[in-house]
């Protein structure tokens, strides 16, 4: 194992750079830039579910004094989407609606209170088809077809079988099936949806401030939309307020702006409301996955078999990518010797799913942990005994093609089981109490992006002037996670400045260089790497100024603590101020950059939609969860988390801390309340009181711990941190339940109603039993 | 979509008198004290009103005080405030249950005695509410909840009110006619749509609680511990001699009205507990008449809410 790099700077645990800013108020997130010269967007939307426009009448509305836009799908004939293969999505519905709330008409006046008055005058004559919401409805002989093109309503099968599974199932000792029903979750991040654009008339320019986690994708697909070349157009990201992948393609309301403020030859702000936002979704789908397991009597996994079934709402979006995730990632975390996955993304007249923290795992690794956990118990197995019978041996490639090259789970479940006292505990839990646990993982970036230019992964530019300063430039979106701090210390440490040195210019496309974006956990390995190699290039510079004014060769000269010096030498050392002077004088400003490219070896298997799951390497998690349920009224109280994340190498350890208690915590949402609730496709949860977040006083105390692997091709050795630990949280859940009240459920998430139903159920079983 | 206020004109008297002459000359006015839930729903078009009077310059209404006759307590009070200042359990515990500390703040005693009643199909926005047709409590004409039915089934979800009701409250009403006082129940109509019994141009300004040694609990069934109105929601005061206890029980959020059940027969040293706490289980699932109103089943907070009950009863009797 490689030691790890405790540095000046990177290691020690840092407040996020851009927290001040946060925490005082003064951030300027997207909806603070609205100026008095604004006009004020709004979205009409469909009232039905399935249906064929006939008629848009906007003349009334036009009519109003104080409205300068109207647009409808008319303004604007091509479709957009995430994934090149799959753009089916009219960003205004054009000549037929898929789901309730889909944008038909947008109007852009003087004031919200005209626009609103606007969208009431739209003549709006719609024929309705029939609608499907439910897999099941769509796959029905018979049923309407959501796209002429996709027969069965199907967006994406996937078949995979790595080895044979028959074999593996025939040479268990136990062979269990089961079926989880996992609903539908949104984000809900804090910041509701928000657009402003500018169209300059004069010069043909868009200028978009938006909330994306994507703005090179948002930046091309408004390029695409409303044909204009995309130099003409600049988009920039403010503070953004949480994403966890709801901005990672591009939204329909970023066009709609864009449109309007083209159309009115001015400034529109387009601020969604909070149902709005949930309306926008492309959150993760409601999901089917049935599981099926062989064990040996030790516990050995000889093989797994798993079908999922994803509810993927209207249109493509990211759905083919989430089908393939699921199966994928039902490898790299254990030595599974055969697997086979079977998957189908439906099409329903809901809002479309798409990428959600934990993207395409959750649910499967929800199956995959409960029904490993009940087997253990049929076999008298300890559930972390079963764990460590099965793990993999890194370097590797698992039977799918993903490498893996550091694998930090065994010590993972060492912390947990220790911190948690789980051997002294488990099994002399009161009545009602229970422990359970789980393990997951987590890709640090895609290997391949959705979006295949040949270009570099990641590019961060540095420059260094006559102030001193060091400013990096980079396109990653800070969406909350820390990654403009993961820059900054990556260039304080490599060039052994302090921190206040350096600045982090972020997100905007007529000054940063292109990134991909903030997705796939992707920003702290792709662009840390970057960062190192622009600083590392930057280095060189000042190394070879001081060389020179030190006069030895610049293989001789050290540089930490804001000053050059020789090592071991009587020579006064050098002040950085000193050094910067000299290597500015050679050339005047400095700029450097530094690039990430994936490793081939790292892009996946040869087979068809191999490259999903692929990345340079995994985070790893192992987690117990202390419970008490109350028989009486089904209630959950999560007492305590214990969790431990192999992130590879913590480069700042306070952030690494921080999203672990958050990923932690919105797995604990999904485990035990959110889910979306539709009547005939309309949205009942589309406020805060019905779509039910846990609040303060659900949140557990989450006793965090960190492993670090050191992965060889990390920067300074790390991998992801903040997805990993989330989708162990529910799976360990439903098993600290199953242990607190001898109840095993399969749905998720865990409501007190659907518990006390399932405890009813599980007595009057009992009850039966004892009577016999 | 819209979420904008409508253009309203906004009054702040600074008497209980001046408050009432405006309701009684100002057409379509509403009354507005912390404004939690009113302004949540003009923004989501449930109310237009062409006036709101602000209640929160009116002193008189802001007092907590106690004598011979017990305690009374101003409408204006803050949900804060009240959860410091009652020496009631069942008060303060329905005080603190109510939504977050931000919300408890502003938002008065008065404000959720009168809070408007709740349903799944009503609490929607102005798209929704017309994409589906509306319904029977505003501009509709089917109840989604009982499309057979001809009544308004959203619940009363206040918290306060089964506790001020099992403590035996009365109401101050103003008028131009000048105050009545009436017991709490009689604010309530039982119906969904127009929920309370008082006439537009009416406002409870005091509640009169009478001095007693009740001892008093509230519990409250929701999925999160905090925000959430209640699923259902129980109060009960108990009065315990030597060999018996005597309970009062009232509901909220299971029915249009809160509901103050029939006295049970006291709990005696001769009753079996398992017995008498079972029965009192069912008596209070039976006075409950939950409706898919919430997106949470009936049937799960009639059984959630007679076992909260029974438990927070037999707790009583072992203080």
């Amino acid at each position: 194992m490689i030691e790890p790099i405790k540095g000046t700077v990177v290691g020690q645990p840092v407040p996020l750079v851009d927290g001040i800013e946060k925490v005082t108020g003064k951030a300027v997130f997207t909806a603070d830039l609205i100026a008095p010269d604004n006009l004020t967007g709004r979205i009409l939307r469909s009232p039905v579910s399935h249906g064929r426009i006939i008629r848009i009448d906007t003349s009334k509305a036009e009519a109003l004094e104080g409205v300068t836009a109207i647009v409808t799908g008319e303004d604007c004939a091509f479709t957009y989407g995430v994934i090149p293969i799959a753009m089916n999505e009219y960003p205004i519905a054009r000549d037929r609606v898929r789901y309730r709330g889909e944008a038909v008409a947008a109007v852009a006046a003087v004031d919200a209170r005209t626009a609103e008055a606007a969208l009431e005058l739209i003549e709006l004559e719609i024929e309705e088809l029939p609608a499907v919401y439910t897999p099941k409805e769509s796959r029905a002989v018979g049923a309407e077809l959501l796209h002429d093109n996709k027969p069965g309503n199907l967006e994406r099968e996937v078949h995979h079988e790595f080895g044979n599974v028959e074999d593996g199932f025939a040479s268990a000792d136990l062979v269990s099936q089961e079926v989880f029903h996992c609903a539908e979750i949104n984000h809900a991040q804090m910041e509701p949806h928000a657009a402003l654009a500018e169209y300059d008339v004069s010069r043909d320019h868009l200028t978009l401030h938006s909330v994306s986690q994507v703005p090179f994708y948002v930046h091309l697909t408004l390029a695409r939309c409303l044909e204009m070349d995309t130099s003409h157009i600049r988009v920039v990201k403010p503070f953004v307020g949480g994403g966890f992948g709801s901005r990672t393609e591009t939204l329909n309301f970023e066009i709609i702006a864009a449109l309007l403020a083209r159309k009115a030859g001015g400034k529109v702000m387009m601020q969604l409301t909070r149902e709005e936002t949930f309306i926008t979704h492309r959150g993760r789908p409601d999901t089917e996955v049935k599981m099926k397991i062989g064990l040996s009597k030790s516990g050995k996994i000889t093989a797994a078999a798993c079908e999922v079934v994803m509810s993927g709402g209207a249109y493509a979006g990211y759905g083919l990518v989430t089908i393939l995730y699921a199966g994928a990632l039902l490898h790299g975390i254990y030595d599974v010797p055969t697997i086979k996955y079977d998957g189908y993304r439906v099409y329903t007249n809901h809002p479309p799913c798409g990428a959600m923290r934990g993207h395409g795992t959750v649910d499967v690794r929800h199956a995959f942990e409960c029904l490993l956990d009940r087997m253990a118990r049929q076999l008298n197995l300890d559930p972390f005994e079963v764990r460590k019978a099965n793990m993999l041996a890194a370097p590797m490639f698992t039977a799918n093609g993903l490498m893996i090259n550091s694998y930090g789970l065994p010590e993972c479940l060492e912390k947990v089981k220790a911190a948690s006292g789980w051997n002294e505990r488990i099994g002399q839990m009161p009545e009602g109490r229970g422990l359970g646990m789980a393990c997951s993982h987590y890709v640090s970036g895609a290997a391949k992006p959705v979006h295949w230019t040949g270009e570099p992964h990641a590019v961060v530019s540095m420059k260094l002037d006559f102030d001193g300063g060091i400013t990096a430039f980079t396109g990653a979106s800070d969406i909350g996670q820390g990654s403009t701090t993961i820059v900054a210390m990556a260039a304080a440490e490599i060039l052994g400045v302090d921190l206040g040195r350096v600045r982090v210019l972020t997100n905007d496309s007529a000054v940063t260089p292109k990134d991909n974006g903030s997705y796939s956990s992707r920003v702290t390995f792709m662009v840390g790497n970057a960062a190192i190699e622009a600083a590392k290039a930057m280095r060189e510079k000042l190394v070879a100024a001081a060389a020179t004014k030190l006069d030895v060769s610049p293989d001789e000269v050290e540089c930490e603590g804001e000053s050059f010096f020789v090592a071991g030498s009587s020579q006064s050392a050098l002040p950085f101020q000193d050094v910067a002077i000299a290597a500015l004088a050679s050339e005047g400003t400095i700029n450097v950059k530094g690039t990430f490219t994936t490793p081939v070896e790292a892009q996946g298997g040869k087979h068809r939609g191999g490259a999903v799951g692929s990345t340079m390497g995994f985070s790893y998690a192992a987690q117990v969860v202390e419970v008490a349920v109350d028989p009486d009224t089904g209630q959950i109280a999560v007492d305590k988390v214990w969790v431990a994340l192999d992130c590879g190498f913590a480069i700042n350890p306070l952030a690494v801390e921080g999203q672990i208690e958050g990923s932690v915590w919105m797995g604990m949402g999904q485990g035990l309340s959110e889910e979306t609730h539709y009547k005939n496709g309309l949205p009942v949860h589309g406020n805060f009181l019905d779509y039910r977040v846990p609040t303060i006083v659900e949140s557990p105390d989450i006793e965090v711990h960190i492993v670090e692997s050191i992965d060889p091709l990390g920067p300074f050795g790390a991998k992801e941190a903040g997805e990993g630990a989330l989708s162990g949280f529910p799976p360990a859940l439903a098993n600290a339940v199953a242990n607190a009240i001898q109840t095993d459920v399969n749905f998720l998430p865990l409501t007190p109603d659907r518990l006390l139903v399932a405890l009813n159920k599980s007595r009057r079983a009992a009850r039966r039993k004892e009577a016999s | 979509m819209s979420d904008t206020l409508p253009n309203f004109q906004l009054l702040r008297p600074d008497t209980i008198q001046a408050a009432v002459a405006i309701l009684h000359d100002t057409e379509n006015a509403k009354l507005c004290a912390g404004g939690t839930d009113l302004i949540v729903n003009m923004r989501r078009g449930l109310a237009t009103p062409k006036a709101l009077v602000d209640l929160t310059a009116i002193k008189e209404m802001q007092q907590i005080t106690n004598d011979t006759e017990g305690l009374h307590i101003g409408a204006g009070v803050t949900l804060s405030e009240l959860a410091q200042n009652t020496p009631h359990s069942a008060i303060a515990q329905a005080a603190l249950a109510i939504a977050g500390p931000g919300h408890r703040f502003a938002a008065t005693v008065g404000g959720n005695l009168c809070l408007d009643t709740r349903c799944q199909y009503y609490n929607q926005s102005h798209w929704w509410r017309k994409s589906n047709d509306f319904c029977l409590k505003y501009r509709g004409e089917t109840c989604h909840v009982a499309p057979s039915g001809n009544r308004c089934r959203a619940a009363f979800t206040g918290d306060l009110a089964p506790a001020f009701l099992v403590l035996g409250a009365e109401v101050d009403i103003a008028s131009p006619q000048g105050i009545r006082r009436i017991p709490l129940a009689e604010l309530y109509s039982g119906d969904g749509t127009d929920y309370l019994t008082l006439a537009d141009n009416e406002i409870v300004t005091k509640i009169h609680l009478p001095p007693g040694s009740a001892k008093s609990v509230y519990g409250k069934i929701r999925i999160r511990g905090a925000l959430d109105f209640p699923l259902a929601g129980v109060a009960i005061a108990a009065k315990k001699s030597a060999r018996e206890t005597r309970f009062r029980i009232a509901l909220t959020g299971t029915n249009s009205r809160p509901v103050l059940l029939d006295d049970p027969a006291p709990f005696t040293t001769n009753d079996s507990a398992e017995t008498y706490f079972s029965a009192l289980n069912k008596a209070v699932q039976k006075a409950a008449s939950p409706q898919r109103s919430t997106i949470t089943a009936p049937l799960y907070r009639k059984q959630s809410i007679g076992a909260l009950a029974a438990r927070l009863a037999q707790g009583l009797t072992n203080d």
